[in-house]
């Protein structure tokens, strides 16, 4: 079960970012649909063993991975190309007395590995040191001339600077192709105590960030493609402590937050002949170092069928770093202050009630209260456009939002079979500095549950929501002012309908479920923005347990997203129109066979196709369709663990990938196509991949 | 399958009855040739040609139009007509930042030039279709759903029975697919109304006056039609404004006028265009990276030379609105032997409220004088009138916001003291981004003030003065309202220039004298006729016999009628010479031998003696005066 529940969350994750979406968005890449590894093996109940000693497996592993193309090690969990090595290993050791020691590792001298020690005594106390590297590859193939020189990005020796990218007579000589990755080392220490009436937590985690990530340098009209430098760590030390009674539970949750960069700008020498002056090089702001803090209160109380549950929090982030200079092309203009001394307090209020009336009735309430507090002097900051001239002078603007959520609704059972559920929620939203002060959204709910019989069930929800808000007045603060007919689509007025059918079906060995959701968003006084969406799906998943030995299992995910946009070329009345159909499909089907070749040899195969798409046509009289944009996926992923004696067992491992993808905003684009821009080339990936792992376990 | 063909034939079966009950038993034809007309029209002072719609079949083009008169009757037999076909690219289509562009399909002249079908209904209806697809003309691809226009220009030859036809241009922008009827167009390139052109030019007309509307000229001079770059539309129009232009150049409104209904009429500030720009602009070389940063195309243009930028740099910066704060005006004002006395406000007519201190107190005040002349009637007693310079003048007497002030040694002839004076203001304000400021602060810069002038009696203020025969509007017509400065910041045309530049200015003895005084009524003709020393290459932008492109009405009539008013004085010329009063005038642009002889048989005199030149011998009203044979107001082609 655990990777089908894994699947509907990494879709939400890509719906988001389809959502995001806009005509002229950034690309989504289908890796975050990525579906790990089947560890099969882990399935296993660890938990049942009851004898005591040590047990457990420890194991060496030796593989080849295709690191060609970077890319693949999302998959493989290394982007070396070649020979890996690694450890892993699960050891339990249990004392007569009830202590208890667990180490788990996988895949430890990869950039995706994984170590934890736990040892304690369960239901007193608990203390566990845990290890957990992450990587995520981007590229190896961004071509770029630069290298890092006393921490700012230098052209080589005899580089001509020219007008435009064209005019740069030795950048074919020196682009080199460069990685981009971020790699994440995470440590954890944790320890919790359980006592009569309480329960303590104390934890610490400190993780730090290597590596480079895509950024952009500009100045005034010409951009250049930079690999940024990631070198930062974040501590953060959490404390819990709850008490409980009879019929309630309190506690306190604290928490801080530390973050630091060791980066303290980005700095290149311009590629282009200056615009206006003097600009050889740029400068940009990195994530400046931060602190945060946090304290929260929970109460729980409980009396026969009613629980109320209380929540106040309260956050302050504070970030002090100092500033840069506004601009190291010629003389600065003085700022304010030194650094920013910025304060956001966030204050933060939950109140809950549930509870049974009758037998067949039951309500629930609820009141959210969240305010984000700016607290930051407010001062005139000289803005330099792209580090270049002096534009004018501005005031920070604080953004300070308070929302308010009231939620009420019943469950009303019809019969031991159905029941309804009806609600209302209503949504509150005061904004400072945006085009609209408030923004306030109803919203209705029923659905209706059905149980047919012990195998079947299904439910129907409908939901529909209305938003409007006060007046709708443009922001002055901006140099251009926005088209008095446009309608940011997240103020916007909008109607919102939404269906859910859900139905179910689950024998001993056989279970299915399908899903199918439709909702549209209806801007109904906006113009010239984002006019409408629609957006439908469906799921399919069933798992067949054919015997004993043999595990089937498929599912399939499709969604649809289709948004309409209106805009005007001359200030005026809408006149041109695009339109966006994304859609996304994930595919897969899995085969368990144990138990062969006289209970020694184990089998998996897991298939996984995943495809996602967005079509983009500008239509003003003519249809301007983009190009390409999509990412297509196949992975294989299987193995076979054979039992080679008692102790000794080896697995094998092979995984393939197919993958291909395209973003008409860089296809076939070579460093100098764009004359102002200085790209890394064309980004795009498409390679078939192996990884043959071959791992010798041996049994404690 | 089976049930697949029982469908199929029940829906053709619908089909059929729908087509059938659509039509309403009509004979489906278009009923052009059905359709009253009414009787022919018998005059034909205008041409009135509607556009009814284009249909298109299998990509060919066919327009349906009405012509008719002024009179909305039908015009029977137009025997020819010129049909061009061009089509719009969208703003941002060829690369992004490039403006819209038109592209040439072609232009078919009928009957003479034409394979395409035309054909007269005889009652006013006409079509044409073309003889083959667009698509492919000119190597241009016809697309659906792009703009297109189609002109229809007819007239400059006669009907059957010799009535003339004017010169008509018309219209239409649609789009269509390659079959089916037209509909509204989504994107248009509506810039700058013809009319605006005939706020200066007369008429205007290219190519042997056929084609006379910028809707008309756009459809061929563009990039697919015309071989020399410069001789596409906007870098032509502009390039041929840079030399003569009587306004203000950076002044793009003068042109661009703000219209609303005009959907592109924000392009100038909205689309700039190393193209567009690069015609007025023309030291920059934007690709080699000459007097401006390189760009190889459009596409950065707007990130720097946003319209709120181009708009600033463009017009006059916010002095408007920096104007709109002040404004100078003589409360009083009376004659005491050779001093006027006259009380002055200063007040900012923005929020109403008087300033309340004198001009030399105000530090926004740069300048600020009033001369004073005296002798409306007679065009002024002398050509160097007194005056005071305000913001130097510590006011005789007055507080908040109204203040005296005498200027002395006023001349006024002896026996003329019931006549009437003139006071002129002019001066300068400090100003920046808008708003009136400290004349010693750096950032803020002069501003004219828009001079005014003001008659008064012996006693009192006056609503009349000097005639009125060229008004600030007619000059602005060309020049811009109160835009053209002359002697620092004199630009009240209409009043202000005839205290000094007036009668008692003498000619040097030239062959054409009148060419030669400064004298403002021989003065302004001379410039514009091209005819006075140093404009001899003035480029006149309309018709010159157009007397009411100047000239303003009184009671119902332009005063460029004979006969002259009483008062106008001979013209004096270097050594004691003169010549008569409408013989003087005339020759500023008449200046023949023949003119000059005719005008002396009817009585003129050509450097006399004041005696001869005063006698009132002219006799030139007798034929050229209003309502005789040769009316000069019917002579000329006045508009």
């Amino acid at each position: 079960m655990t990777h089908h529940t894994r699947v509907p969350l990494r879709l939400s994750t890509l719906a988001l970012a389809i959502l995001s979406t806009t005509v002229l968005g950034e690309g989504y890449g289908l890796a975050s649909a990525n579906r790990d590894n089947l560890k099969t093996e882990a399935w296993q109940c660890k938990r049942c063993a009851s004898n005591t000693g040590t047990h457990g497996t420890i194991g060496v592993g030796v593989a080849h991975n295709d690191g060609e193309d970077s890319h693949f090690g999302n998959t493989s969990g290394t982007d070396k190309d070649g020979v890996v090595a690694s450890l892993e290993g699960d050891i339990r050791h249990r004392a007569a007395s009830g202590y208890q020691t667990h180490f788990t590792a996988d895949k430890l001298g990869y950039d995706n590995g994984f170590a934890q020690l736990t040892t304690g005594k369960p239901g007193q106390y608990n203390i566990s040191a845990a290890y957990r590297a992450i990587a995520h590859y981007d590229t190896n193939q961004a071509l770029t001339p630069y290298h890092i020189q006393a921490d700012a990005w230098q052209l080589p020796q005899q580089w001509q600077t020219g007008a435009t990218t064209a005019q740069m007579t030795d950048l074919q000589s020196s682009i080199q192709p460069t990685s981009l990755q971020v790699e994440r080392d995470r440590y954890n220490l944790d320890a919790s105590y359980i006592g009569s009436f309480y329960r303590a937590e104390l934890g610490y985690q400190y993780e730090q960030r290597q590596g480079h990530r895509r950024a952009s340098g500009n100045l005034l009209t010409n951009s250049t493609m930079l690999t940024e430098r990631i070198d930062d760590a974040t501590d953060n030390v959490t404390a819990k402590i709850y008490l409980n009674g009879t019929n309630w539970l309190a506690g306190i949750e604290t928490q801080l937050s530390h973050y630091k960069n060791d980066q303290q700008a980005l700095r290149w020498q311009s590629a282009f002949a200056p615009t206006f002056g003097a600009a050889y090089s740029g400068q940009n702001a990195v994530s400046p170092d931060n602190k945060a803090y946090r304290i929260a209160g929970n109460t729980q109380l409980s009396s026969g069928t009613q629980h109320v549950l209380m929540h106040i929090g309260f956050t302050r982030m504070t970030q002090d770093q100092s500033y840069l200079p506004a601009t190291i092309n010629g003389p600065s203009p003085v700022l304010p202050t030194d650094n920013l001394a910025g304060q956001v307090d966030i204050t933060e209020m939950k109140l809950n009630y549930s509870g049974r009336v009758s037998r067949a009735l039951s309500l629930r309430a609820s009141y959210d209260y969240r305010d984000r507090d700016n607290k930051t002097q407010v001062d005139l900051y000289p803005q330099i456009i792209t580090d270049s001239y002096l534009s004018g002078y501005a005031h920070n603007l604080e953004y300070d939002r308070t929302a308010q959520q009231a939620k009420l609704a019943a469950k009303y059972r019809l019969n031991r079979a159905a029941y309804i559920d009806i609600g209302y929620d209503y949504d509150h939203n005061n904004y400072s500095d945006l085009d609209r002060q408030n923004l306030q959204e109803s919203t209705l709910f029923a659905k209706i549950h059905y149980r047919i019989s012990t195998q079947w069930q299904v439910w129907l929800k409908a939901s529909g929501s209305d938003r409007t808000g006060s007046e709708y007045s443009p922001v002055t603060t901006t140099v251009s002012p926005s088209n008095p007919l446009l309608r940011k689509s997240y103020l916007a007025d909008r109607e919102r309908q939404r269906y859910g059918l859900y139905g179910s079906y689950a024998t001993g060995a056989f279970s299915a479920s399908a899903n199918a959701h439709w909702m549209q968003d209806d801007y109904t006084d906006t113009l010239i923005g984002l006019t409408k969406v629609d957006t439908q799906g469906y799921d399919l998943s069933a798992q067949y347990a054919v015997n004993d030995n043999i595990n089937l299992n498929a599912f399939v995910n499709q969604d649809w997203r289709d948004s309409d946009q209106a805009g005007s070329s001359n200030f005026g009345a809408p006149n041109w129109y695009a339109t966006s159909a994304a859609k996304s499909t994930l595919i897969g089907a899995g085969l368990d066979y144990a138990n062969l070749l006289d209970n020694k040899l184990k089998l998996g195969i897991d298939y996984t196709y995943a495809d996602g798409q967005n079509d983009t046509e500008v239509i003003q009289g003519l249809r301007s369709p983009y190009d390409s944009y999509y990412s297509t996926r196949h992975t294989l992923n299987t193995f076979a663990n054979y039992q080679i004696s008692d102790k000794f067992g080896l697995r094998f491992d092979w995984i393939f990938e197919q993958y291909q993808d395209a973003d008409w905003a860089n296809e076939g684009l070579a460093p100098n196509s764009i004359p102002n821009v200085l790209s890394f080339g064309d980004l795009s990936h498409d390679y078939n991949a192996h990884y043959f792992g071959l791992t010798l376990s041996y049994q404690l | 399958m089976k049930k697949m063909t029982h469908l199929n034939r029940y829906a053709a079966t619908l089909a059929v009855a729908f087509i059938l009950s659509a039509c309403g038993g009509d004979d489906g034809t278009p009923g052009k040739p059905g359709e009253p007309g009414g009787p022919p029209a018998m005059t034909v002072d205008t041409l009135q040609i509607t556009i009814d719609d284009v249909t298109m079949q299998s990509g060919i083009a066919t327009v349906n139009y009405r012509v008719t008169n002024q009179d909305d009757e039908p015009v029977v037999g137009v025997p020819s007509a010129t049909f061009i076909a061009a089509q719009l690219l969208p703003q941002g289509y060829t690369n992004a930042g490039n403006s819209s562009q038109w592209q040439f399909f072609t232009s078919q002249n009928c009957p003479a030039r034409c394979t395409g079908d035309y054909v007269d209904y005889k009652n006013g209806d006409y079509s044409y279709t073309f003889d083959a697809p667009f698509d492919g003309m000119n190597d241009i691809s016809y697309q659906a759903g792009a703009t297109q226009r189609l002109v229809i220009k007819m007239g400059g030859d006669s009907l059957a029975d010799g009535t003339v036809l004017p010169v008509t241009n018309q219209h239409i922008d649609w789009q269509a697919p390659t079959t089916g009827p037209s509909a509204e167009p989504a994107y248009t390139r509506n810039i700058v109304t013809m009319a605006t052109c005939n706020s200066c030019h007369n008429d205007l007309a290219f190519h042997g006056s056929n084609y006379n509307q910028i809707e008309t000229c756009v459809t061929c001079h563009n990039a697919d039609r015309v071989s020399n770059p410069d001789n596409i539309f906007p870098q032509m129009v502009h390039a041929k404004h840079l030399s003569g232009f009587p306004g203000s150049l950076a002044n793009c409104q003068t042109c661009h006028v703000a219209d609303d209904t005009l959907s592109e009429n924000h392009n100038w500030t909205r689309v700039p265009t190393m193209e567009a720009c690069g015609a007025c602009h023309n030291n920059i070389d934007f690709k080699a990276g000459q007097g401006h940063p390189a760009q190889a195309d459009n596409a950065n243009c707007i990130a720097c030379h946003n319209p709120d930028w181009t708009a600033n740099v463009h017009n006059d910066g916010g002095n408007d609105e920096a104007l709109g704060q002040f404004e100078a005006s003589i409360t009083s004002a009376s004659l005491n032997g050779d001093t006027v006395s006259f009380t002055l406000s200063l007040r900012n007519p923005a929020s109403g409220q008087l300033y309340t201190d004198s001009a030399n107190n105000l530090n926004f005040v740069a300048d600020l004088r009033v001369y004073a002349n005296w002798g409306t009637s007679f065009d002024y007693a002398t050509r160097s009138p007194r005056s005071i310079r305000l913001q130097e003048e510590v006011p005789i007497a007055g507080s908040d916001g109204r203040y005296s002030y005498q200027i002395t040694g006023v001349t006024v002839p002896a026996g003329t003291e019931m006549d009437l004076g003139a006071l002129a203001i002019q001066g300068k304000v400090c100003a920046a981004n808008g708003v009136l400021g400290d004349c010693s602060d750096t950032t803020n810069s002069e501003v004219n003030i828009k001079s005014s002038h003001q008659f008064f009696s012996a006693q009192a203020l006056s609503d009349s003065g000097r005639r009125v025969v060229v008004t600030n509007d007619t000059c602005g017509s060309c020049h811009g309202d109160q835009q053209l400065n002359f002697h620092g910041s004199r630009n009240d045309l209409e009043g202000q220039c005839q205290l000094c530049h007036n009668p008692n200015m003498v000619a040097d003895a030239t062959d054409n004298p009148s060419t030669a005084t400064a004298d403002y009524k021989h003065l302004v003709h001379g410039i514009h006729s091209g005819q006075r020393e140093g404009y001899e290459s003035i480029n006149y932008p309309g018709n010159l016999g157009n007397c009411a492109q100047c000239h303003s009405q009184q009671a119902g009539v332009l005063t460029a009628g004979l006969p002259l008013y009483a008062g106008v004085k001979p013209l004096a010329i270097t050594g004691d010479l003169y010549t008569s009063p409408t013989a003087a005038i005339c020759s500023d642009c008449h200046a023949s031998d023949s003119a000059t002889n005719h005008m002396v048989q009817q009585g003129a005199v050509f450097k006399g003696s004041l005696a001869d030149a005063s006698a009132l011998t002219e006799s030139c009203t007798t034929c050229h005066g209003q309502g005789a044979s040769a009316d000069v107001l019917k002579v000329h082609p006045i508009k």
